[in-house]
């Protein structure tokens, strides 16, 4: 059988896997990341939420979700946030950074939540998005074109039209008006529609059926289907063919921006030294004492080990493949970490009415160097640091935080390697 | 039902991550996509075999679809499998099966490698093969070499040695690039290994991808009755050729349910994860030269799929001078015998394009591959010099001379 070796072995090609692989690597650590498949982002609408509604005032969309984030720690001790707020800040720069340097980059909305419209026509709060995504004053247009495809599934124009006039604060003249353009495919799937974008085939017929419909003042919405990979190279394209501002909205999976910023973070690790095997499963680690020496793994060809100084299990929840449900209960699936149940409530009763479905809360618990801990707080495995969404107490679709404690725990633990290791 | 459940049919979530990462429901309409011929489809075959969408022959069993997906559903044995029961019913074209039939190709091409090669580039017969047997007229031939590997290596034994290994050369190398073969025999050689070779035939991927799953199974018989004895006496069995590799490593157990397809999987190696080992026990000889050579690597998707990382990667980073740069730029879009087809030449330069402009913006003139087809591609597709990193490392001990 064969072994492979690392400084830090990855487990999981989630966001916090990638931002565990390229915050090791920037250090200079040798480092290998596998995973089983591509996880949440490339069903994620690509957008890093980091805190969405007001604490006390639930219905509210909160404008400063650092300070809220500050407050949250106060209620719930227990939320991944807590365990990487001395990183925070310097988590979502590094991710801006290497976004920006490969040519996608993501915006910030001056500290506060961006709120931004949906292919259903809801408005919902997100805290850095890809500059083609980054929708400004809505509320000053004249006029909204919302554009959709003949043959793309999922996408409704009229839909989204008549939901945004109900959610969205607009101005009182402001026209709303579906359009479906023909591009000649009877069914279109988006990545095929963007690489056919990216090739400027049908942007004369798109032009030729969407200016007609445009007046001064207009904005035009499209679904996430501009160009296959990020930046906004091709809405900016479109903006000036049609001479006024272009952008795109988020859409149900699979959508492309999520695709996309996967691939920009895995180029990065590439070009930078990371080794990357996807579609490889780790199935057993094993340890010797309180440390992990090397993990099995299963590959589409066979099974190898993988022996690492310090590992990161970046293995999302049950989506990602992390965490396991069977009759006998929840289990990690690799080094079998207790999970825990949710027992921990929130200190401040009534907090989101919409408690969301309990099962998001179960997880693991960490202490602050991300190393999981049992019950009363002792180190399970000392060179393991766990993040991302197997973490334990945290509600993500209710909190609007899922990508925000992915990046931030990922981004500590590629920064702690070597702590961790020295202990 | 078992080997359903085997294939993780039911893990199926429905998230068409797999046709986002497909290379060629990308470019082109009249591919239906993995999950549809995959999962979709698969639950009707249980009941009916022949439950095949037609779109299935623009397949090009890259396996990106397998490789991305979440959930670890074995898509693309479905759709091999898939194709397989289309063939076996509809038949295959005379053209998919001269195509497939690499070995058929190769010996016909050695009775007179020079009338083949020159042939090969003379339009006019290129427009009636195109004509008669529907292969594009503009896509690059391979070369034929004018002796075989199998030749070559008669006339070069290396020297015996206690330690050695088996070598699967595949056919790329066998007919067309020997010196790649060479190279590995002299590397291992310089390293204290001795390299075996016998006579193997095709590994059946370029039949494996063209349905016809019979003949493939054939190849696959004749090979592991070749392979038996190195693996009953503990042998490792040695690639160079990605698609080689994953077809003993996985195709073997997986799509022929072969006896001992087991424990040749587990016996089945890269050169390069060899050499690895080597080095991890401090038995590479590290005498390198200074080349002063910067190169494209292109990650070939049979590679991706074998799951065994970039095992060139750790080797050549320790050669002085030698900068590598990864191009990761996806698929090459040739797929084996898949470019060569008329109707897919334009779909595979299309995939292939992004990688095309990856060399050119980066100013590349030569790139390194382990997969021969897509040296063939990027060299058609860019002008670049392409070579097997193992003829890098034969460079940087002093025993090559094939870098240009
Ligand atoms: C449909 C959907 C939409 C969402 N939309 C948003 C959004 O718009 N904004 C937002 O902020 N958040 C969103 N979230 C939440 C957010 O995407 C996740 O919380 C976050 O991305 C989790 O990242 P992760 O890296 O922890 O896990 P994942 O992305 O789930 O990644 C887990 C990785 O581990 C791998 N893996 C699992 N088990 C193994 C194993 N045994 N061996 C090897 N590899 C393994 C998986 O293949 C995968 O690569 C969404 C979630 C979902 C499901
Ligand atoms: S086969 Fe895998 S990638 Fe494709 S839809 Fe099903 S779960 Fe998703
Ligand atoms: S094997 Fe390649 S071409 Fe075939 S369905 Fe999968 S991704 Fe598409």
């Amino acid at each position: 059988m064969m072994n492979k070796k690392a400084d830090v072995l990855v487990i999981g090609a989630g966001l916090s896997g990638l931002m565990a692989a390229a915050k090791a690597v920037e250090q200079g650590k040798k480092v290998l990341l596998v995973a089983k498949g591509m996880g949440a982002l490339g069903l994620s609408s690509g957008c890093i939420d980091l805190w969405g509604y007001d604490i006390d005032q639930p219905d509210q969309v909160c404008s400063r979700p650092l300070q809220e984030i500050d407050k949250l720690i106060q209620v719930n001790p227990h939320h991944p946030y807590a365990r990487v707020r001395d990183v925070l800040e310097e988590s979502l720069d590094f991710f801006r950074k290497i976004c920006a340097e490969n040519g996608s980059p993501y915006l910030e909305n001056e500290g506060g939540n961006w709120l931004l419209p949906t292919a259903l026509g809801t408005m919902r709060p997100t805290y850095l998005v890809p500059a083609s995504m980054a929708v400004k004053s809505l509320e000053e247009a004249d006029k909204i074109l919302v554009v959709g495809f003949k043959g793309l599934k999922d996408f409704y124009p009229d839909v989204l039209v008549a939901n945004l006039q109900r959610n969205a604060e607009l101005k009182p003249s402001c026209k709303l008006e579906p359009v479906l353009v023909e591009v000649g495919s009877e069914e279109l799937k988006p990545a095929a529609l963007a690489h056919r974008l990216e090739r400027g085939e049908i942007i004369d017929k798109i032009v030729q059926q969407v200016k007609p419909l445009l007046s001064p003042g207009a904005v035009v919405l499209f679904p996430p289907v501009l160009g296959s990979s990020g930046g906004a190279g091709m809405a900016g394209r479109l903006a000036d063919e049609l001479g006024c501002p272009v952008y795109e909205v988020s859409n149900i999976p699979p959508a492309l921006p999520g695709d996309r910023l996967q691939k920009t973070l895995l180029h990065h690790l590439k070009t930078r030294g990371v080794e990357v095997i996807i579609g490889s499963t780790v199935t057993t680690a094993h340890l010797e004492g309180n440390r992990c020496v090397k993990v099995t793994v299963r590959c589409l060809s066979g099974t190898m080990t993988i022996s690492a100084r310090v590992f990161v299990l970046a293995t999302g929840s049950f989506l990602g493949g992390g965490l396991e449900a069977d009759i006998e209960g929840i289990k990690e699936s690799i080094f079998n970490l207790p999970v825990q149940i949710g027992a921990e409530e929130w200190s401040v009763q009534e907090f989101l009415d919409l408690k969301g479905q309990p099962f998001n809360k179960f997880g693991i618990a960490v202490n602050d160097h991300l190393q999981p801990v049992d019950e009363s707080g002792q180190v399970l495995v000392k060179n393991l640091m766990v993040t991302g969404a197997n973490l334990a107490g945290c509600n993500y679709p209710i909190e609007k935080c899922g990508n925000g404690v992915a990046l931030a725990t990922g981004y500590k633990a590629g920064k702690l390697v070597e702590v961790v290791h020295g202990e | 039902m078992n080997k359903t459940n085997e294939l993780a049919l039911d893990n199926c979530i429905k998230c068409s991550i797999c046709v986002t990462h497909c290379p060629v429901a990308k470019v082109t309409d009249k591919f239906a996509g993995p999950k549809q011929n995959g999962p979709d489809l698969e639950r009707f075959r249980l009941e009916e075999p022949l439950a095949v969408h037609p779109s299935i022959e623009y397949c090009s069993n890259c396996k990106n679809c397998e490789v991305a997906c979440p959930s670890g559903v074995s898509i693309s044995t479905m759709n091999c499998r898939a194709k397989g029961e289309y063939v076996a019913k509809n038949g295959a074209p005379l053209r998919d099966r001269l195509l497939a039939n690499v070995e058929l190709m190769g010996d016909f091409a050695r009775l007179m490698p020079g009338l083949v090669n020159w042939g090969g580039k003379v339009k006019l017969f290129r427009e009636l093969a195109e004509r008669i047997f529907n292969i594009s007229a503009d896509m690059t031939l391979p070369q034929y070499a004018s002796k075989t590997f199998y030749e070559l290596y008669r006339e070069n034994k290396p020297p015996v040695s206690a330690k050695k290994v088996v070598y699967f050369p595949g056919c790329y190398v066998t007919y067309n690039t020997p010196e790649v073969g060479l190279a590995l025999v002299k590397v291992m050689a310089h390293n204290g290994v001795e390299v075996l070779v016998e006579e193997f035939n095709c590994c059946g991927v370029p039949l494996i991808a063209n349905g016809l799953l019979a003949d493939a199974k054939n190849n696959a018989r004749n090979n592991m009755r070749k392979l038996e004895k190195y693996i009953d006496a503990g042998y490792q069995i040695v690639t160079s050729c990605p698609s080689c590799n994953l077809a003993l490593r996985r195709e073997y157990g997986e799509l022929f349910d072969m006896e001992k397809a087991h424990r040749l999987a587990e016996q089945v190696i890269d050169v390069f994860e060899y050499l690895q080992v080597l080095a991890e026990n401090g038995e590479l000889k590290t005498d390198f030269k200074h080349l002063s050579l910067t190169v494209g690597y292109h990650q070939p998707c049979h590679l991706k799929a074998v799951g065994c990382g970039v095992p060139s990667k750790g080797i050549l980073d320790l050669v002085p001078g030698v900068e590598v740069n990864d191009l990761d730029a996806g698929c090459c879009g040739l797929s084996g015998s898949y470019g060569f087809k008329k109707e897919k030449y334009a779909i595979s330069q299309e995939i292939g394009r992004q990688l095309f402009q990856a060399v050119k913006k980066k100013g590349l003139n030569r790139v390194i591959t382990e997969c021969g087809m897509c040296q063939l591609q990027i060299h058609h597709g860019t002008g670049a010099e392409v070579y097997h990193p193992i003829q890098v490392l034969a460079e940087a001990y002093g025993l090559g001379s094939d870098i240009k």
